[in-house]
């Protein structure tokens, strides 16, 4: 057959699409083979699948629908409705949360559950792989039902033209039907649900898709901030915080604030705390001031003239001292620009100023303006909403349309330009300090970039901000302490309707992100300077939408200290992640790669022992958030010189950041995780971060073996290295023999989630003290976004565990073995 | 590790190596230590490699740098380099050094005339293959010029001044023959690391389905092709030489390699002669159901068209073409949308333009988009996932082919293999690929670089082969653990591309590499790595071999796709990112083996021990 030159080949173009993504053993994925429970036909077995609910919790909502895995590639040109692609199961609105419970088939009930691997993924002990929390939904779109013939699935597709978003604070009554519900979340995830067929034969099926929206508009946007559950939510609790040796300076006493003036040697500031001044408990006056509880000033202005000064500025942030470095103790300070009212009188900033001036040994300082040169928090907002468009693509044919020009669409999202100038900022600020000049960082409020500027600052100078303590010392610092609007910023409350929304939606802008993507872009120049990894900054951003955590659900310290007494609001610190996460998960949060200096934990402890001078530290145990917050101090100032003056932050470890655009990358981990397409099976960071984890488990155990002088449970590695049998122990036959976990029936799924870490210790020992019979370990294939990301059915994790066991405590050891110094 | 590494030392040192552009940093491989241990020292900074001849030398030249402004120093010429050294200001100053070896040149010109006015605007400019100009002014009253030019144009040029490339010179003077025979012996010479039966072997070849033919031992059947092929059992010496009637330019389909176990198998070749007409070739098309027959995991044969499929039917007006579905049994055909080797070139052209001299940081990413390097990459990443795809997941044989079967055709296969095969990610493996899929297949290197060449403005030169291992190295950075090899080992085999110090890059096809007896008249690329292989290896590979999946799957987007700034923005100082990552790594290891070395000393002293405790109560028991 001759098929002749005007043959044209393009109906033989294949979707180029899925051809280069390798077919995903997902967990949402249905399995093909068990399509029995695609078709519902009977309903009473999606009733059998609930939600896990928390005390307090309660569905408001609930309806079958089919999941679907954000832009999974759907098969062109089929006109039946059969949901192939999708996860059947039944959608639920909590008080809480948002939650997707997946159908199982009755026949697969009695197997064993699926990959164990799946354990080692993080699982937030509030909400399950499927589950949001409704303060983490930002937009919801619903796609009208396009008439009988057409199926949800077709309405799912051609999603991008018909879909409609539905207003946060309008009460609008919902028309039409709806096929199919696409929700994006403030942490880059799309979720996307369809529905039932009205023409159906199903009974109750008329409008689930209304039923589930009308609730998510009423719940998801709270118009006040004691409709969150956090109020509802009453459990008790217990810190694990206060142990000796670890420590998160929350701020919240004037200890705190003292014991800072005195590592950093400044000598010329004072803590004031706003309870003891008679001026800020009058009612009468107290309102006029918008002040936090601590907060520290120069030691040659006396409180009353300072408050006088504060009156000036926009929400009263005159001149607060944060931090100081060097031998001259050259400090850096956060003052907000005058009231618009004042602003033709300059007189009170200069006198501010000057305040701040004769504080610095050579009298010099320098005021960067921020409001100026960085982007306003609408420009932040902007950014993140083009760049959150680009990393929730709702379809193959818009994946491929964005990434033929990604890297301008990139460009014109404007998130790593303002990346790259927060970090040229606080470079700036940073030589300022290192120079032995005061830094002033001016901004409106004092209260956005401020934090930004002024942590990434001293996250540059001073390697104590970089361990996972002193991180999160520095956040409640810069961000809790010192009042980063966060309530705002991440939008936890709505303007109410026919109020003011207008002004409240210009609020929404998530600073914090762009702070922790600053810090990533370190973490990626400086891979063994932080002790932290990224994961933990991934997760630290998902915290943020976890309402019964109060760290960032708050504006000011009043509103927190006004719920606790008025609605009795039980504090949670999110720095206790232990309350959120098992062992196995926050042993992911420390970083392989970070190399401890001799000395840095002996010296903070050192400094703890220096301070315990007269005053009542805040005593570790129940509910420590609120007694420190109650607690009140009898001192009217803290006096630094009755203790030591020289700063004690080392002064050889600064860091530069590399700053321009060309050096930026994008946080793949936080942003690209939900899209399975861009999941490199096997490869990415945590391959390179598992060997590392390896390494140190094997060091430690060879280490253990030496200092026993017994040689029984030497690392697999070793046998390897030397070419050897690793001898068989007798124990070896009961090896298969290992009792299977506990298992839970959660979600309708099978999970070990509560007997987990025991497990994973057991297995740990079982496989050190046996001896396994693999002499070559096999790693386990892991997803790169891990431990995100879905997990890859088929290895078995025990080894995973025992690397992980031995080699965090290697990191979280104290001893010098993992110095900097120790290892040449 | 001691003070030496706390960050203000990192920051002093990365300043310190900006303000050089010494070639001998670990960005560029070109005047590395090894493989000039035996040349002779003279009173010249540098080391003189085997053969290497001065040229030319004037101690008043300008280099006017893009980054330092015009500095002021002395220029050396040999048959392989240029050279410039500057002479410090100050005492502790270092100076500033540009070593580059004439066969990266690919334009020399002359600035400025007699009349020619102001600083520094008389002179020569220099542009290079490898990413950079350099300009260099002359004092107009010395007449230093004329001769720096005129034997650049003849050093750099030879092959269009009847002159020899450096390679022939440098191995006549015995170079490298020093480090060949201090090294691990035979084995690591260049020439002898890749032997194609060898190779077939390892595939499983013969077999019951496929054999090696040396139909082709002088060339004369196809004469851009090997001289050994793998065929289809089936298919007899006189059928392959019908099949090679209805192939441009005799390529007919050949085994490049086999699945272990499903035996599904990536064949390539050139397009069919279909023309315009739409012609029919029975032994083409029984041909092409013998590849399918020699695997029976599958009744389909998937053919691989590179080309977009709009260029695909435009060939057929010069009487090339694809297969027709119809004609062909149980084919499907597929195009994998990569341009031709002009698209890339201006590509290329335009990445050149972005990063250097300078970048404009706050168009960066537009750019570099705009380049559209990416997208091309992107395009041969996901060709070579999808050859995967069929071969690993379907276990479909898969036949490849562009218009000629040399560029795009060699960047599928060879990439498609590496993601298959582990064996081609360690440095010999890789070295085979390149000489089996590149080198043996008639890649025309001689014309894509214009080796020794001045026709820079050939329409034939164009990156095929850079933008392969631009590939590699994309892959290499989603799968950091994958490869034995290090980025290093790239850029080496980059700079090495165009040096023409090896004999390795010369030529087009293997026929004329025989005819000009390169294995014996030059030195081997390999030989040189493989006798220094510890500066190209990867400290993670270790773990890769624990287990992890052994066919990669590269993500295809440009999403996950980066810009090499280690090879095309490495000769801006300012941009040069402080090599990190490794070093702590390193430090593990041999903490690790320390530890194990200490711990085996102290087994063999207590086995000892206890040893003779056993003999010594063995001979007391008696006693009792």
């Amino acid at each position: 057959m001759a098929t002749g030159g005007s043959e044209m080949p393009d109906h033989r173009k294949r979707n180029t699409f899925t051809s280069y993504v390798a077919p995903l053993p997902g967990d949402l994925r249905a399995n093909a083979d068990t399509n029995e429970w695609f078709v519902p036909s009977d309903l009473r077995n999606v009733h059998w699948a609930k939600p896990r609910l928390l005390s307090n919790e309660q569905v408001v909502a609930e309806a079958p629908a089919y999941m679907y895995s954000p832009i999974a590639p759907m098969e062109s040109g089929d006109k039946q409705p059969d949901h192939k692609e999708a996860t059947f199961g039944l959608l639920s609105v909590t008080n809480f949360k948002l939650a997707f419970v997946p159908l199982q088939p009755r026949s697969t009930l009695g197997l064993p559950a699926p990959s164990p691997l799946s354990d080692l993924y993080q699982e937030n002990l509030y909400l399950g792989r499927n589950e949001v929390t409704l303060n983490n939904i930002d937009q919801i779109y619903t796609i009208a039902e396009l008439g009988r013939t057409a199926s949800a699935l077709h309405a799912v597709r051609v999603a991008g033209s018909k879909r409609k978003k539905l207003e946060p604070t309008k009460q609008q009554s919902i028309q039409g039907r709806i096929a199919a519900l696409h929700i994006i979340c403030k942490n880059f995830r799309l979720l996307k649900f369809a529905f039932q067929q009205q023409d159906s034969k199903m009974s109750g099926s008329s409008d689930n898709g209304k039923r589930i929206a009308s609730a998510l508009v009423r719940f998801a946007y709270p118009t006040r901030h004691d409709l969150s559950f956090a109020y509802v939510y009453r459990e008790p609790y217990y810190s694990t915080l206060g142990k000796p040796g670890g420590g998160v300076s929350m701020y919240a006493s004037k200890n705190d604030w003292a014991r800072e003036l005195i590592r950093c040697g400044a000598t010329e500031w004072q803590v004031v705390s706003a309870s003891s001044v008679p001026l800020l408990q009058n009612k009468l006056h107290a309102g006029k001031y918008t002040l936090p509880p601590h907060f520290v000033i120069p030691k040659s202005c006396t409180v009353e003239r300072f408050l006088d000064l504060s009156r000036a500025f926009c929400d009263s942030r005159a001149a607060f001292w944060v931090y100081s470095y060097g031998s001259s103790a050259a400090s850096l300070v956060r003052l907000a620009e005058l009231q618009p009212a004042t602003q033709q009188d300059t007189k009170m900033e200069n006198v501010t100023l000057e305040l701040v001036r004769k504080c610095d040994e050579h009298k010099k300082i320098k005021v960067l303006q921020l409001t100026e040169n960085l982007p306003s928090i609408q420009d932040v907002q902007r950014a993140y909403q083009k760049l959150r468009r680009l990393c929730t693509p709702e379809t193959p044919e818009k994946f491929m349309l964005q990434d033929d020009k990604y890297l301008a669409l990139l460009d014109k999202t404007n998130w790593l330009l303002y990346v790259s100038y927060c970090l040229k900022y606080a470079n700036t600020a940073a030589s300022t300090l290192r120079s032995g000049t005061t830094c002033v960082l001016q901004e409106s409020n004092g209260r956005d970039l401020c934090c930004v500027i002024s942590s990434l600052t001293q996250l540059l100078l001073d390697p104590h901000f970089r361990t996972i303590d002193g991180f999160q010392s520095l956040v409640q610092k810069e961000w809790v302490a010192l009042e980063h609007p966060f309530q705002r910023r991440l939008a936890h409350v709505y303007g109410t309707p026919g109020g003011s929304d207008q002004l409240l939606d210009s609020e929404q802008s998530p600073v914090f992100l762009l702070f922790l993507d600053c810090v990533w872009q370190l973490l990626q120049q400086f891979p063994d300077e932080f002790e932290f990894s990224q994961t933990y900054l991934t997760s630290l951003w998902d915290a943020c939408f976890m309402p019964i955590f109060d760290t960032f659900q708050f504006d000011t310290h009043a509103q927190r200290a006004r719920a606790v007494s008025e609605s009795k609001l039980v504090l949670r610190p999110v720095w206790d992640w232990g309350e959120q996460f098992s062992d196995k998960d926050k042993m992911f949060f420390s970083n392989p790669l970070y190399q401890r200096q001799r000395g840095d934990a002996s010296q903070i402890q050192q400094q703890r022992r220096s301070l315990a001078v007269g005053h009542k530290l805040s005593t570790s145990g129940p509910a420590s958030g609120v007694g420190s917050l109650s607690m009140s101090m009898n001192r009217y100032t803290i006096n630094p010189q009755l203790f030591a003056t020289q700063s004690t932050v080392p002064q050889d470890r600064f860091l530069v950041a590399a700053d321009r655009i060309f050096d930026l990358a994008v946080w793949d981990q936080c942003y690209y995780r939900w899209l399975p397409v861009l999941d490199i099976r096997g490869g990415g960071q945590p391959q390179v971060d598992l060997f590392h984890r390896m390494l140190l488990s094997n060091i430690a155990k060879v280490q253990r073996c030496l200092d026993l002088q017994s040689f029984e449970e030497l690392p697999d590695a070793y046998y390897e290295a030397l070419g050897e049998q690793r001898p068989i122990s007798k124990q070896l036959q009961h090896q298969d023999e290992e009792p299977e976990p506990e298992l839970e029936y959660v979600d309708g799924v099978e999970r070990r989630r509560k007997s987990l870490p025991s497990t994973a210790a057991a297995m740990a020992t079982a496989s050190t003290t046996n001896g396994l019979v693999s002499v070559t370990p096999q790693l386990s294939t892991l997803s790169s976004f891990f431990p995100f990301g879905s997990p890859i059915a088929g290895d078995a994790p025990h080894q995973l565990y025992d690397i992980l066991s031995s080699s965090t405590e290697l990191l979280l050891e104290t001893s010098s073995i993992m110095d900097k110094s120790s290892i040449v | 590790m001691d003070a030496s590494s706390s960050p203000a030392d990192k920051m002093a040192s990365k300043t310190a190596s900006s303000n050089s552009l010494d070639s001998s940093s670990k960005s560029s491989s070109l005047g590395s230590k090894h493989g000039g241990e035996n040349g002779m020292m003279r009173d010249t900074p540098f080391i003189y490699l085997d053969g290497e001849e001065d040229q030319d030398q004037k101690n008043d030249v300008t280099y006017v740098c893009p980054y330092r402004g015009p500095v002021f120093g002395a220029l050396t010429i040999t048959n392989y380099r240029l050279y410039f050294r500057s002479l410090p200001l100050r005492e502790q100053e270092p100076p500033l050094i540009v070593d580059v070896p004439l066969g990266v040149i690919a334009r020399v010109e002359k600035i400025g005339g007699a009349t020619s006015r102001g600083e520094n605007s008389y002179g020569i400019d220099i542009f290079c293959k490898d990413m950079r100009n350099l300009r260099f002014a002359h004092k107009q009253q010395n007449h230093s010029r004329r001769t720096v030019f005129e034997k650049l144009q003849a050093n750099a040029f030879p092959l269009s001044y009847s002159g020899r490339l450096f390679a022939f010179a440098h191995a006549a003077a015995g170079g490298g023959s020093a480090t060949a025979s201090s090294s691990a012996g035979a084995g690591w010479d260049g020439w002898a690391v890749y032997e194609p039966l060898a190779e077939l072997r390892r595939l499983g070849v013969p077999n019951d389905m496929w054999r090696a033919t040396k139909l082709n031992e002088s060339y004369s059947v196809c004469d851009s092709y090997p001289a050994v092929w793998a065929v289809p059992k089936a298919a007899s010496d006189d059928f392959l030489r019908r099949v090679v009637q209805f192939r441009s330019r005799g390529r007919l389909p050949v085994l490049s390699w086999m699945h272990p176990k499903s035996q599904a198998t990536i064949t390539r070749s050139s397009q069919p002669l279909v023309g315009l007409s739409g012609k029919r070739n029975a032994d083409d098309e029984l041909y092409l159901n013998y590849i399918m027959e020699a695997n029976a995991q599958s009744d389909k044969l998937t053919i691989m068209d590179a080309r977009p499929s709009a260029n695909a039917v435009a060939n057929k007006a010069k009487g090339g073409g694809y297969e027709s579905e119809g004609a062909y049994k149980n084919v499907e055909i597929n195009f994998l949308d990569i341009h031709n080797i002009h698209v890339m070139r201006e590509s290329l052209r335009k990445v050149k333009e972005a990063c250097y001299p300078t970048t404009d940081d706050s168009k960066w990413q537009t750019t570099i988009d705009s380049t559209l390097w990416l997208k091309h990459i992107r395009c041969i990443l996901a060709g070579a996932v999808r050859i995967v795809d069929k071969v690993e997941t379907m276990s479909t044989s898969v036949v490849v082919h562009c218009s000629d079967g040399w560029d795009r055709t060699a960047q599928l296969t060879a990439l498609s293999m590496l993601l298959l095969d582990p064996h081609y990610r360690t440095v010999r493996g890789f070295e085979v690929l390149i000489e089996k899929e590149w080198l043996s297949f008639g890649h025309k290197f001689q014309q894509r670089i214009g080796h020794g060449d001045n026709k820079h403005s050939d329409a034939d030169r164009s990156p095929v082969f850079l933008q392969f291992i631009d590939s590699v190295w994309q892959v290499s950075q989603q799968y950091v653990n994958a490869f034995e090899f290090n980025e290093h080992f790239l850029i080496t085999i980059v700079d090495h591309l165009y040096s023409c110090r090896f004999g390795t890059f010369l030529c087009n096809t293997e026929a004329e590499r025989v005819a000009e007896d390169l294995k014996h008249r030059t030195i081997s690329l390999w030989t040189h790595i493989n006798s220094s292989l510890d500066q190209y290896l990867n400290p993670l590979f270790p773990s890769f071999t624990h287990g992890a999946e052994l066919v990669l799957r590269p993500i295809a987007s440009v999403r996950a796709v980066r810009l090499w700034k280690g090879l095309y923005c490495r000769w801006n100082p300012g941009l040069c990112m402080p090599q990190h990552g490794c070093q702590r790594t390193r430090e593990l290891l041999s903490k690790q083996d320390q530890l194990f070395k200490h711990t085996n000393e102290l087994r063999q002293k207590s086995n000892n021990r206890s040893n003779n405790m056993q003999t010594t109560t063995r001979l007391a028991s008696p006693m009792h």
